[in-house]
Order: C-alpha cells, then structure tokens, then sequence
C-alpha cells in the first residue's frame, strides 16, 4: 500500500480512532465530571471565624431528636453543612454511642420531601400561604376559644419546650395536652409507681448477675436502647450475666439471649406466677412481702398449673427459677410484648413480685431521683392519650387542635376510627418537618426547623441516677428561609395571645439565653453568665442534679385471669424495631436499606411466621398471606423463622404509609397497627397492642419478591460456627451454662 | 540557568545593569535576558522542573477560559508583588482544600491600595453588600476523589528540607500550571487518574485506591 492510495477520508478515520485509542489508554480517560469548569459555585468567607478552615470539620454538642430517649450527639460541621452525627461521651444517655436512628437524622434534615411553606387548606387542598397567613388565621380561631375546646396532642416532650406548650395552654385556659407514643413503657411506668412508688426506678444491670425479661427489647426499643446497650455490655462482663428473654417473637435483645423462651401473648404474667411459685416452693424463698391474695395467686400456679396456662415445658420454668436464686442478684423487665394485653397490668406487676421475691428491690432497682425543676421534667407519651383523643373527637368535643411531633392518623388502629373524627375538629394545626397522615388532614400545616437547624432543651426520660439538661443547638443554617423551630413557633402564639411576659424575647433563642442566666449560681462554677451559656453550648449539657428519692414497697393486689380468650386463634404481634420506630422514620433511604436485624429484610414488610404454622397455612417464604382482624385486614410477604410462637404472626412496624408522606415511603408494605382490635389494658387504658386475635391465609401471590440480605439460615454442613450441646460442654469442659 | 530564573525579573535586570558600566554590554546582556526569558516561555514545563526531591507530573491540558464575577489578577499578586500562594491560600497547608481566600483578607489590603481601580472598586462592592464573590469553579476533581492539599504541601514544601519556601508557587505549578502568569486562572494540566498516578509513581506516593477513593 502506498501513500496515493489513501484517501483524504480514511486518513481521517484513522487519526480519529487513534486519537480515541490514545485517550482511553490507562487512567487518562478524562471523565465529564473532571472537565467540569467552570460548572460549580465556589464561594469563600465574608470574613472567617478564627478556628474556620475549609475543610476542616468543627464538631458542635446538640441533642438527638430521633425517637425520645434524648441522646447528647456531636455533629461535625464543615464548610457550614453538617456532616455526621456521633454520640456525645459527655452525655450519661448515651455516653458517646449513636445508633442507626440517631446516625439517619442527616437525612431528615437534608430530606428532599421536607414541607418547606406553611399551607393552608382552602377547600379540599392544601396550598402554600405565608406565615402571617397562618399565624393569622390560628389567632382568629383561638381568639375567643373556651379552654375545654381546644386541645394538643404532642409526643414525649421536655424541657424549655414543654414549658413554653404549657404556656401556652394556660394562657388558652385548656389543660387538654395528649402526649402519645406508640413505643413506651407507660405499664411498667405504672407498676412501679403502684409497687415501689417511683414510676422511674432506675434499673442496675451492671449490677446483675442474672436477668429475666418478659419482652423488654433493652438493646432495641424498651427505655433507653443506647444506655442500657453500654449497661448490657458491663452486664456480661466479668462475671458474665445470664439473660433469659420471653417473648412472642424474637427482638435484638432475646437474639442475645442465652435462653429464649417463644410465649404466647397474654400468658407472660402465668409464667411470672409460675416462676414465682418454683422460688418460693423450690428454691426456698419467702414471698411474705406480699398481700395475702398475691399469695395465694401464687401458690394456685403450681407447676402443673403454669405449663397449661403457658405452654412452656415444667423443666425449663423450675431452671429458670433455679437460675435466678442461683445468679443473684437479677433482675427482672417486662416490656412490649407483655404489657400489650387487656390484662397487661397484671402481667408486668407479675414480673415485679419477681423482683420482690427475689430481693431485687434495692439491690438492681433503685431509686433514680427526681429532677429538679418539674415544669422542664420529661413528660413521656402513652397509648391510652391516642384512645381518649379518639373518643374527645368523636364525642365532638374539641374546635381547635394541635399536633406536632406525632402522626396519630398513621399510629391510630383503623377500629379507633380517628381518622373519621378528626373531621369532628374544625380547625386542626399540624407541625410537622414533613407531609404526613395527619398533615394531610390539617386544615394549616406549619413546616419545621429540622432537629439540625433548631433550638431547645431537653431532659431525657431515663438517666442513671443524674439530672441532665441537654441542650440541642443549631448544626447549621436552616435550609429553607420558610421553616420555624418549634420553640419560635410557640412564642409568636403566645406574643400574638398578647401574654405580655414574652414580648421581651425576641426569639427562642434569647428566651433560652434568659433562661439559662436564671440557673442557680451553685451550678454556674462561679462563670459569667456569657462563659456559662457557651459552657454549656460547648459540653452540650449540664447536669442540675436530683431530688433524692426513695424506693417503698407496697403491696399491690391484683389478679391474673384464667382464660385466655381464644387459644387457638392467632394472635398478631405488631413488633417494634430500632429502625423505623412506630412508622416515623421510613421516610429515611438509611434505615429502608439497613436489613432488619431479625429477618434482614431491606425495603419492606414482611410476617414472620414458624415453621409449622406456615406449614399448616401451605405457604414458603415470600408467599402472600392475608392477616384478617375484626377490625380489618392486611397482605403481607411471609418469612418463615423459628424464633416466633407457633400462634403467633409477626409484623413488624413502620410501612404502610399514605402515598402523601415520602417518596422513599411510597407503596411500601403494610402497617400493622391498621388493623389492630380497641382493646386496652384494663388497668391503666394502654392499647393491647399484643391482643388481637387474627385469621391467616394463603393469598394469591404477586410478583413482588421478598428482598433479604444474607441467604441461607442454616450453615450447609460446613461448620462456620461450631457449636456442642451443653451437656457434652459440662462433661468436657466444665462450665456454667444457663441451666 | 536554576539560579537566574528563581531571581526575579526586575532584580535580575537591575544586578546586570549594575555589574557593567558600559551601555552596549548592558544591551546585550538585555538582549539576552529576552532570549532567556524566550526561552523560559518555551520550555515552562522545565523550569517546574526544578523544584528539588520531586519529579514533577507530566501532562497538559487546554482547558476552556473560565470567566470569573471579577477578574483576578494573580499574576499582578504573585509575580510582579511577589506575594506567596499561601498567603492567600492559607488553608493549602492545613486542609484538604486551599480555599479561596475570604473577602475580609482582600479587603485588608485594598481598603487602601488601588482603591481607583474598576476591579476593586467591584470587590468593594461585594465587600459593602456583604456578600463573598461567587467564583466559577476551575479546578475540580470528581466528588469520589479524595484529594488533599495538605498532604502534598506537607510532602513537597514543609517536609521538603532543600526548597525555599518561597519557591512554592513552583510545587503549586505541579497541578495548577503557572498561575503567577496568568489573570485568573485556567487549567492547564489534566488532573486525570493518570496524571495522578504517574506522579505518584515517580515520587513514591501512596499507590493504594483507598488512599484517594474513600
């Protein structure tokens, strides 16, 4: 070939290919995200902050706002965006842990589906209006308001918050403040109140030996997960304690059990009973303590008696007790699943006279101390306020309402019928960081500062014998000019209410300023006011101390009933996870992605059932199922999993939302609170979230797969966790096991 | 050769003009600095060369003007007043980002010098309103690159016991070209995977993808 015979056309293909070969080569390959210039904003300081270098984060204290337990965070700030969230090891919550909740908060605050405008309902839609639209219109409807007419439904709330709320109550003249939360421990709260006179006792695992739980999820949803995490980790140290976990279905805290024990809901307190009876009858202790109708509730649980009220072998009940009296001291938790009946009192009280046969009281329950200042003390939410706001709004009894820090319309069983009474209500006012349930009833939805943009104060629930107050400050700029903090939202109501003792503060900020000059000199180290506030701001709390409490006993009488409703049926168990929480936290991709620590589900819903139960019903993992209740019925995936009752069906919370709350939300599940019976507690009106009896079925199947990570349950023969039965351990090695 | 052209421009010419007492020397000895100078011009990525205990990347780039709200003079700034990269770029040293320098520090010189002039006139302006210029972004590296100025100050400036620290605009010339010649700045070297990688070859830096992908 020689020269002549190219052409001018070829020539050119060939440098053309050439030159693409000579870019591809190797690494050299410039992307379009390397040629970008020119594309992006890069924008300097007006004039820094000293300790500023681009690029470098700054960590501030704030206070977690994820679900109630008031966890201290540090949150690293760079370049005026917060970044990361880590616990802050000043906090006695927390004692510098956060968990994944806490660690998703980031994407609350940066969500894309967050209300940035108030809105305000004209007709059937909401539409965009402006502040002073909305303020407006909320002075208008409470300007001549009776205080029996209006009423507030909030979740947990505490500190300066709560003092500004109940303000603002007053200044209406309504005591009607509901404060719901799904996920509490209202019964136990009761309990001890009744029995030891201290609804907060503060609970030493560190000091026990031995640990009996009837369903409280510790390490996941029961008191505060991430203080009793640490707890549990002295718990198993040196010597290494003994947990023995009864509940329905299998939590995180009963997956770390070294004895679980499946119980059919309702008859927890039975068990209780019976294992009181073993200890005293058995193992010599003395239950002389109690009234005489306790005592002889006991002694009628024998052990016959009890494995026909429970269905748990005579064997394991007699070493359970052996176990306790053995590893003392111990301690004895109910939590969730035992206390979610229509006789849930008695079975958490049943646990308790464990404790006082057992001679826990005192020993690993102790008394925790009051906090100091009442009017900021933590006001946790309960389930029976959800039953009463639903009854107040059917009976009419309300014109104006609020709501913020809840979703009542999502957490409210169907049977309640809240969402066809909150129509009852005039005038509903939603605070809310996003679109929800019950926004989407709200006749003015006011759009909030996200937890990182926001100012307050607050006293967590359970602290370990300390009284902390935690402060939350801003991480960073708002990310919409349009949204408010709850605290500046409640101060303009209370200004627009004309309360002359707030016109002084310009905003929330100088009220807290103002309010922490007030502290007591004896907590102030002797600095200026201006050196304690950025103290504080800088450790992100200060502790106020207690008022020393101490615990009495007093004997409660109460009964256990015999029948157990029907015992064949199903009964559905609407389980809560450190995760989505009671539903609020689906809206976050995190905690959607992050598999379900049980199941490993990611994306979705699922119902666990056993083995046999799934036989019977003729389904295998990832078929359908339809769960009917009285009061309804949901279609939802099965996963089939041993650590699940035979009669019982469990279905995890948090899916299931309206199309209206998040994209990431959206046509994903099913929301097991739906279609739950109105059964509650009979003794202190909590929902028997443990109690409805349920009809399961095959259902067509659909397309959908059930998503898990992980494949295999069993280890195909190939020894990846090597285990020997405990009796060959005893023989060979020696040893301690649980027995 | 290395010692002339780490002189400056006017000093040089100066110390020549002294050194001879005869006008047609000092001409020629002109004519040769425009020769050198030529020279200089040529052969740019050379004189990056120089800088010592470093091979400098190889690689250039023709890289599309960038027009910028005010058109910074770096060259007025670090060539004709000699004012060091880092006095401006202070954070090179201590952050993965140089930074652009904040308003506050232009304005510590130009409340009062060449307050006359049009570009300043516009910063004070800026300055006034409050409000930081918006620069156009040249030299960007994709958001799943770790790059890090503080490393490579630290191994090419601070660590680097033979280079006046002067000389820096030299190791800053690496990866941003001669800025001190230019208005406002292009990009002139790839900063491609490649041309990273072969200068970390050269001068031993860490070749682990974790230690720029993380």
């Amino acid at each position: 070939m020689s020269f002549s015979k190219i052409k001018r056309r070829d020539f050119l293909k060939i440098m053309g290919w050439g030159g693409v070969g000579a870019t591809l080569v190797g690494c050299d390959l410039p992307t379009t995200v390397t040629l970008e210039e020119g594309k992006e904003k890069v924008v300097s300081y007006l004039m820094p902050e000293e300790y500023v270098i681009p690029g470098v984060g700054v960590w501030y204290a704030s206070t977690c706002q994820q679900c109630p337990s008031g966890c201290g965070i540090h949150g690293r700030v760079r370049e005026g965006r917060v970044l990361k969230l880590e616990g802050n090891p000043a906090s006695s919550v927390n004692k510098g842990r956060l968990c994944q909740m806490g660690q998703a908060s980031l994407q609350a605050h940066y969500n894309p589906d967050r209300i940035a405008k108030p809105k305000i309902r004209r007709g059937s839609s909401l539409v965009d209006a402006t502040w002073e639209e909305a303020y407006g219109l909320i002075a208008e409807k409470t300007a001549n308001i009776s205080g029996s007419k209006f009423a507030w439904m909030t979740g947990s709330v505490s500190g300066h918050q709560s003092v500004l709320l109940q303000a603002y109550l007053e200044s209406i003249g309504s005591g009607n403040h509901f404060v719901h939360e799904t996920i509490n421990n209202a019964v136990w709260a009761k309990v001890c109140q009744d029995m030891l006179g201290d609804s907060n006792p503060r609970i030493r695992l560190d000091k026990a030996q031995s640990m009996l739980s009837f369903g409280a999820d510790f390490l996941g949803t029961w008191g505060s997960p991430l203080h009793f995490s640490t707890e549990y980790a002295k718990f198993r140290t040196s010597p290494r304690g003994t947990l023995i976990q009864v509940e329905p279905n299998m939590t995180l805290t009963g997956a770390n059990a070294d004895l679980w024990v499946a119980s059919r809901p309702g008859s927890e307190g039975a068990l209780a009973l019976g294992i009181a009876n073993q200890l005293v009858s058995k193992q010599g202790l003395s239950m002389s303590g109690l009234p005489n109708s306790v005592q002889s509730l006991i002694r009628s649980y024998t052990l016959d008696e009890t494995v026909t009220a429970t269905g748990v072998d005579a064997d394991r009940i007699a070493d359970i007790a052996a176990t306790l009296k053995r590893r003392s001291p111990s301690v004895v938790l109910a939590g969730a699943s035992a206390q979610g009946h229509e006789h849930g009192y008695q079975c958490v009280a049943a646990a308790m006279v464990l404790n006082v046969i057992l001679g826990n009281i005192g020993k690993t329950i102790e008394s925790n101390g009051e906090f100091a200042y009442a009017s900021m003390a933590p006001v946790s939410g309960n389930t029976h306020s959800l039953v009463s706001f639903s009854q107040a709004a059917a009976d009419k009894r309300f014109d104006v309402v609020f709501f913020s820090g809840v979703n009542p319309v999502y957490t409210a069983p169907k049977s309640l019928g809240l969402k066809e009474s909150l129509a009852n209500i005039p005038f509903k006012v939603v605070f809310s960081h996003f679109n929800d349930e019950t926004t989407a009833m709200a006749d003015v939805v006011l759009p909030l500062a996200s937890t990182e943009e926001d100012w307050g104060t607050h006293v967590a629930p359970y602290q370990a014998g300390v009284g902390e107050i935690s402060i939350q400050q801003p991480l960073m700029e708002p990310l919409s000019t349009e949204t408010r903090g709850f605290g500046d939202i409640v101060l303009t109501l209370l200004k627009k209410r004309k309360e002359t003792a707030y016109e002084g503060f310009a905003d929330y900020y100088a009220y807290l300023r103002n309010a922490f000059s007030t502290i007591p000199a004896e907590h102030k180290n002797g600095a200026s006011d201006e050196q304690f506030w950025t103290d504080v701001l800088a450790a992100g709390l200060i502790d106020v101390g207690v008022k020393k409490t101490s615990l009495k006993v007093k004997g409660v009488e109460f009964d256990m009933p015999k029948e157990m409703g029907n015992s064949s049926a199903m009964i559905l168990a609407p389980s809560a996870r450190l995760g989505f929480w009671d539903g609020r936290h689906a809206n976050l991709p995190w905690l959607q992605e992050a598999p379900d620590q049980i199941s490993k589900v990611v994306w979705d819903s699922w119902a666990e059932l056993h083995p046999s139960t799934a036989k019977k019903i003729g389904v295998k993992e990832g078929d359908m199922v339809k769960i009917a209740s009285a009061s309804g019925e949901i279609n939802v995936k099965v996963y089939i999993y041993k650590g699940v009752h035979p009669d019982v069906i469990a279905v995890p919370l948090g899916q299931g939302h309206d199309a209206g709350f998040s994209r990431y939300a959206k046509d994903r599940g099913v929301n097991s609170l739906s279609i739950l019976d109105p059964k509650v507690d009979k003794m202190t009106g909590e929902l028997a979230l443990y109690s409805t009896n349920v009809k399961v079925t095959k259902a067509a199947k659909t397309d959908d797969v059930l998503v898990r990570f992980g494949g295999s349950e069993t280890q195909v023969g190939r020894k990846l966790v090597s285990t020997i039965p405990a009796d060959v351990y005893e023989r060979t090695e020696g040893g301690d096991h649980v027995a | 050769m290395s010692v002339l052209q780490h002189l400056p421009l006017g000093r040089f010419i100066e110390a020549a003009s002294r050194g001879s007492r005869q006008t047609k020397q000092t001409v020629q000895v002109s004519f040769i600095v425009m020769l050198l100078m030529a020279a200089m011009a040529l052969f740019s990525a050379k004189v990056n060369a120089e800088v010592p205990n470093a091979v400098p990347p190889e690689g250039s780039y023709s890289g599309i003007h960038v027009e910028q709200p005010i058109e910074f003079p770096h060259d007025t700034h670090a060539d004709i007043n000699e004012i060091n990269c880092m006095y401006c770029h202070t954070y090179a040293r201590r952050s993965k980002v140089a930074g652009i320098p904040p308003t506050s520090k232009c304005m510590g010189c130009h409340s009062v010098i060449a307050t006359d002039k049009p570009r300043i006139q516009k910063l004070t302006e800026y300055w006034e309103n409050k409000q930081p210029p918006l620069w156009n972004k040249v030299h960007d590296v994709p958001d799943f690159v770790h790059f890090t100025h503080e490393k490579h100050i630290k191994r090419f400036v601070i660590d680097n016991e033979d280079l006046e620290v002067e000389n820096v605009s030299e190791v800053c010339a690496f990866c941003h070209g001669e800025v001190k010649k230019m208005t406002v700045a292009d990009k002139v070297k790839p900063l491609t995977m490649g041309f990273c990688q072969r200068c970390h070859q050269a001068n031993d830096g860490p070749s682990d993808c974790w230690h720029c992908h993380k």
